[in-house]
């Protein structure tokens, strides 16, 4: 092109979102004549790093004078950059420039969707819509979507259309702030609200709707009720969303009770329903250390974490053993100095891509490649999260070191696309880098069969996967098999991330925590995706979803999923795997259970399964470790084996 | 169920990790930009309806991503692509040099005259400029494809992009139709429009015919 380049001329401020085909609708103080022009809705980071949404009339793009004899007129943006034009335009342009409307995100308020996702109305002041926008796509909600990363909102309880801003300006510190003031609030029991928040996770039936009405007070009186404390009301206005649809669980639980017999097939016993514990907290944590500082009870403490996770206090700690970078059984002085020579390995290992000269490196050219990845793909990772966020955020070097180290500590492997979202969180957390790597180092040792070179570890994950979904939910399965979609590709970005783009922030560190432990079986992130397929069952079926749109649905769950109910009911699958009589050995050696000879395949069982149920008395005693005691437990009056009963001690 | 397109045709956009395919199916998908992309990751795909010469044609565009390594599994949902944007980044050499790799690629796995395009992507960087508009004209000579320069930042060109390239597989489409179906053309798009609600997939196998 030859016109000047809008790069050289410095923005005053950065655009970080735009949305063409906005219409101005309404706007308070704005004449008529302003109404009813098209537009960009922006989401716009000032100098001064606060952030406003502005809306621009077209107006303001020209046509490019110098490339007006091409083939196609080259349209050019011109913003608010300032550049100098003749008398004429600039004028017209400056007209323009005043029709700029700009709400900064500390004074926005409350904003709505209506009109099928075609309209937004955002308001500064109770009770006032100051401005309407009209989206010619109807696409509303990605406006929104990209809006949410950068306040926090919360739902209003007669409109779930509405959005109320709870903290406009979401930065760094305040974010990291808010998750150690979360974790008092998720660790104060006798806190009125959480009280009623878990009466509500275990109890949804009971819970009255008074109690319902008093969350939800807390909810906009948060700030008075609790003392300014803002993260309490955004935890809880979480927990609403997720209250709502337990309440409309509870409407839909009938249906999914009266099941149909489709053939002569054995079908699995009923689905236990097993709560969810708390998360392991700092003193019973303290309480599972000897006065050195060794975690003996291992398996208890697994078991622990399995249950509720970690309270988000002693994530940096627990998760240093999770992801076998601390050893169980290391005093803590022991721990000290293992640190210290984990500290100096990662050094020299840095530096030996560090002292790399211009020189060597040209002539290095797989090395090149893996950097050149690498710097691609840490520019794309969680760039809206507030820790990576903006330009020259020192975090992203930061990852991009740490990535580049690994390629280093293991240059067969180097780097694979996916290993930066693996890294993102656990840099998150840790916020030191010799720790994030090691940890990192730990994750990849439990995943590294997903970056092999042909993909030999994805395909056979993808093909177990099928295998339990054709045991687990054989309805769906012979659908997904019918719509030629019986290879699973459509949940390769679960497995190869360990749903990390499934779920926010905060849910995927308790995902992964309780991944990390290996109970209740081996694979038990398979059954992570049967869970999550079984609950889109119907749907899937009822649409007649074919190769497609089963792709488009299941990319479509991304951010809609509650991982506590997911982990409820793989864990409820699994308990129905292991006390079906007709469990095969195929299944058994997935989930890394004795296998007991029987045949493998599910068709053979449909007409064996009498014989088989005979031998499951027996075998089921073999299903655990030697060094496990068994037993079971009743739930909503169904029977449930338990691995342990020292564990459930521990629990209650 | 009424009919609510005259041709779904299926795309593909290719090109190096970063060149900016995912920015190019955003605007073309949704008309908006976001700077702080997330790199794709698997499969996915993108539908815009539009209006081409009287006819609407449903366009389903593949995203693709990642390195050759996930091409394996990948691959399985770009079979039956019926034209293929070629993607390189005007700031960047080395990802206008891998068009020649991609274009093997594509000899190699799809049916041999699936339409082609080159894109040259983020041509609104003009100071960070590698590879001049000419040197791109000039490579699209070379193998006999359509070119234009785009920024998926400012809008440019986008839209064209996707209707030339669909206008053209549309104008082969029914040139083939003719050819193997003499008979007066009374009906014949409806009659494809037809089978294609009945059956999704009949598509897939059809165009590995063009
Ligand atoms: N300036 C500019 N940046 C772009 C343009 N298109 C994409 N980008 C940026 O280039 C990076 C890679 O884009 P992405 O769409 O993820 O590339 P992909 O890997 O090919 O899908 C992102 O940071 C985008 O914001 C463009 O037209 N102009
Ligand atoms: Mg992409």
């Amino acid at each position: 092109m030859s016109s000047s380049s809008v790069e050289d001329i410095p923005d005053q401020c950065k655009d970080l979102f735009t949305q063409d085909g906005v219409l101005l609708k309404a706007c308070i103080g704005r004449p008529v004549t302003d109404l009813n022009s098209i537009g960009m809705l922006c989401i716009v980071q000032n100098v001064d790093n606060t952030k406003c949404i502005e809306w621009r009339p077209n107006d303001l793009i020209t046509i490019d004078s110098d490339t007006q004899d091409q083939e196609w007129a080259v349209v050019n943006t011109i913003g608010r950059r300032q550049r100098t034009l003749s008398g004429n335009i600039t004028s017209d342009y400056a007209t323009a420039r005043a029709r700029i409307i700009r709400i900064p995100l500390e004074d926005l308020k409350t904003f709505r969707v209506t009109r099928n996702n075609q309209q937004m109305q955002f308001s500064t002041k109770p009770g006032v819509w100051q401005s309407t926008f009209y989206f010619q796509h109807g696409n509303a909600e990605i406006f929104v979507a990209y809006l949410k990363n950068h306040v926090k909102t919360a739902k209003t309880r007669h409109d779930r259309n509405t959005y109320v801003v709870v903290e406009p300006n979401v930065e760094s510190q305040v974010l990291n702030k808010s998750f150690a003031e979360l974790d008092i609030f998720t660790e104060n029991t006798t806190d009125v609200v959480w009280n009623l928040v878990s009466n509500f996770k275990q109890r949804p039936y009971e819970t009255t709707m008074e109690a319902f009405s008093k969350l939800t007070d807390i909810v906009y009186y948060g700030n008075e009720a609790t003392n300014g404390k803002r993260d309490v009301s955004e935890e809880v206005a979480d927990l609403l969303t997720k209250s709502m649809s337990a309440l409309e669980d509870a409407t839909s639980v009938t249906r999914n009770d009266e099941y149909e017999v489709i053939s002569v097939k054995p079908t699995l016993p009923p689905r236990p329903s097993i709560p969810r514990g708390t998360p392991l907290s700092a003193e019973k944590w303290e309480g599972l250390q000897d006065t050195e500082g060794r975690v003996t009870e291992v398996e208890g403490v697994k078991q622990l974490i399995f249950r509720g996770g970690v309270a988000h206090s002693i994530r940096q700690t627990v998760w240093k053993y999770l992801l076998d970078y601390y050893p169980w059984h290391m005093t803590h002085a022991q721990l000290r100095v293992l640190h210290k020579k984990k500290t100096e390995e990662y050094f020299s290992m840095k530096l030996q891509w560090r002292s790399m000269t211009e020189g060597q490196e040209s002539r290095f050219t797989e090395y090149r490649d893996r950097k050149s990845l690498v710097e691609k793909d840490v520019n794309r990772t969680d760039r809206t999260h507030p820790f990576f966020a903006g330009d020259d955020n020192p975090n992203l070097v930061v990852l991009s070191d740490i990535l580049m180290t690994y390629v280093m500590y293991n240059f067969d492997l180097g780097y694979v696309q996916g290993m930066s979202d693996i890294l993102a969180p656990l840099l998150l957390l840790l916020g030191n880098e010799v720790d994030s790597f090691w940890c990192f180092v730990g994750f990849m040792e439990k995943i590294a069969s997903n970056f092999d070179m042909d993909q030999a570890g994805m395909k056979h994950q993808l093909l177990q996967l099928q295998q339990l979904l054709t045991f687990a939910s054989p309805e769906l399965a012979r659908h997904l098999a019918a719509k030629d979609s019986g290879n699973m590709y459509f949940c390769f970005r679960w497995l190869l991330v360990w749903f990390k783009r499934e779920f926010s922030h905060r849910d995927i560190m308790r995902l992964w925590e309780v991944l990390w432990t290996g109970l209740p079986c081996n694979n038990f992130h398979l059954l992570i995706c049967v869970a999550i397929l079984d609950a889109e069952k119907d749907s899937l079926i009822s649409r007649d979803c074919g190769f497609t749109e089963i792709l488009k649905h299941v990319n479509d769950l991304s951010m809609c999923l509650d991982v506590d109910r997911i982990l409820s009911s793989a864990e409820g699958i699994y308990h129905q795997i292991l006390s079906a009589p007709h469990l095969t050995d195929q299944i058994r050696v997935i989930l890394g259970l004795p296998t007991v000879g029987t045949s493998t395949s599910s068709e053979e069982v449909a007409s064996t399964s009498q014989a088989d149920n005979g031998t499951v008395e027996d075998s089921d005693h073999s299903l655990y470790g030697k060094d496990m005691e068994e037993g079971t437990l009743k739930y909503d009056g169904i029977e449930i084996y338990i691995v342990s009963k020292t564990v459930w001690a521990l629990l209650s | 169920m009424a009919k609510t397109y005259d041709y779904l045709l299926k795309l593909l956009l290719i090109g190096d990790s970063g060149v900016g395919k995912t920015s190019i199916l955003f605007r073309f998908s949704e008309d908006a930009f976001n700077i702080s992309f997330i790199s794709t990751i698997g499969i996915d795909f993108k539908i815009r309806t539009i209006d081409l010469d009287g006819k609407k044609v449903k366009l389903q565009i593949w995203d693709t991503a990642g390195q050759e390594r996930f091409r394996t599994i990948t691959t399985a949902y770009y079979r039956g692509s019926m034209g293929i944007m070629l993607v390189y980044d005007v700031t960047n050499e080395k990802s206008f040099e891998n068009i020649k790799n991609w274009i093997r690629n594509i000899e190699e796995n799809a049916s041999a005259d699936v339409e082609k395009m080159i894109l040259g992507n983020k041509c609104d960087l003009d100071s960070k400029r590698q590879v001049s508009k000419e040197r791109g004209e000039q490579l699209a000579i070379e193998y006999q494809i359509k070119f234009v320069e785009t920024s998926a930042k400012d809008s440019l060109n986008v839209e064209y992009a996707f209707f030339t390239l669909a206008r053209d597989i549309k104008a082969k489409m029914e040139k083939k139709q003719e050819a193997s179906n003499p008979t007066p053309r009374s009906g014949a798009h409806q009659l494809r429009a037809n089978e294609q609600q009945r059956k999704p997939t009949s598509w897939l196998s059809r165009c590995n015919l063009l």
